[in-house]
């Protein structure tokens, strides 16, 4: 395959997790759309480090998983943080610092 | 090769769509597994065994775990108007698939470059796949490591720090 057609994936699927953070509420679901471009970019990361015959992109892949990680146990506890406070997690309720 | 291509992007495509159209976040979570095991038939085709190991590990593995388990905890049943209005979605579907456009064009106008690295994948086979990702990680990119092995610490205590009451 070439290797066009596998970032033309990584594109469609980065594209899918943008529209997901731009037109959802619900935070879970917000950062499951993270989630979904961060994957996006491993993607192309692998397809363009394997068309150029380098090992550095999949490094770099080795690493955006444990930025992946650090971020889901980060925004997790900030969502449950959040459900104390307000007993939801509709992101339109979190105003506090609106003037 | 090419039917899997296209059976696993279609499969991906689909449940990366689903994701963000489901009303439950559960069915969300379980879409995105999906989707992950299709990004990890990605890297096998990419001759990358190693790294769709770690995807099927870490991400549907881990993260998704926590994902379930806090969806568990959190009592989700009364949010209502899990979608925006529909101006914001008429204006966000428009600039993102412009987006989206303006990309593949780019890709399509982009010319062709010569691979550059030795790796080819008779080298990786050879050597394999495993040896030569803790080769490079432990001699040329060892310093990220370690930084990588601090920001997983700091995000222990960061996240111990907000859940506490």
């Amino acid at each position: 395959m070439n290797v066009n057609d596998y970032l033309i994936v990584a594109t469609i699927i980065f594209c899918i997790g943008a529209l997901g953070v731009l037109i959802r509420k619900n935070l879970i679901t917000i950062f499951l759309s993270l989630e979904l471009m961060f994957n996006a970019a491993n993607l192309g990361f692998v397809a363009v480090s394997e068309y150029l015959n380098l090992i550095s992109g999949d490094i770099f892949v080795i690493f955006i998983m444990v930025v992946a990680a650090a971020e889901a146990a980060i925004l997790l506890g900030i969502a449950i943080a959040f459900y104390r406070e307000k007993g939801t997690i509709n992101i339109d309720d979190a105003n506090e610092l609106k003037f | 090769m090419e039917a899997l291509f296209y059976i696993f992007s279609i499969i991906a495509i689909v449940s990366a769509l689903m994701v963000i159209l489901v009303k439950s976040p559960l069915t969300s979570a379980l879409y995105i597994i999906l989707c992950f095991f299709a990004l990890a038939g990605f890297y096998i085709l990419l001759n990358m065994q190693f790294l769709a190991a770690m995807q099927i590990m870490v991400y549907a593995g881990a993260i998704a775990v926590i994902i379930v388990l806090v969806i568990m905890l959190l009592n989700l049943a009364k949010i209502k108007g899990a979608i925006k209005d529909f101006h914001q979605i008429a204006i966000s579907i428009i600039a993102i698939g412009l987006f989206t456009l303006e990309v593949i064009l780019y890709l399509n106008a982009a010319g062709e470059k010569k691979p550059t690295g030795i790796y080819t994948n008779t080298v990786i086979n050879k050597i394999g796949n495993t040896q030569i990702i803790g080769e490079f990680l432990f001699t040329k990119y060892v310093f990220p490591f370690e930084v990588a092995s601090i920001l997983l610490l700091v995000a222990v205590i960061g996240a111990y720090i907000f859940a506490k009451k």
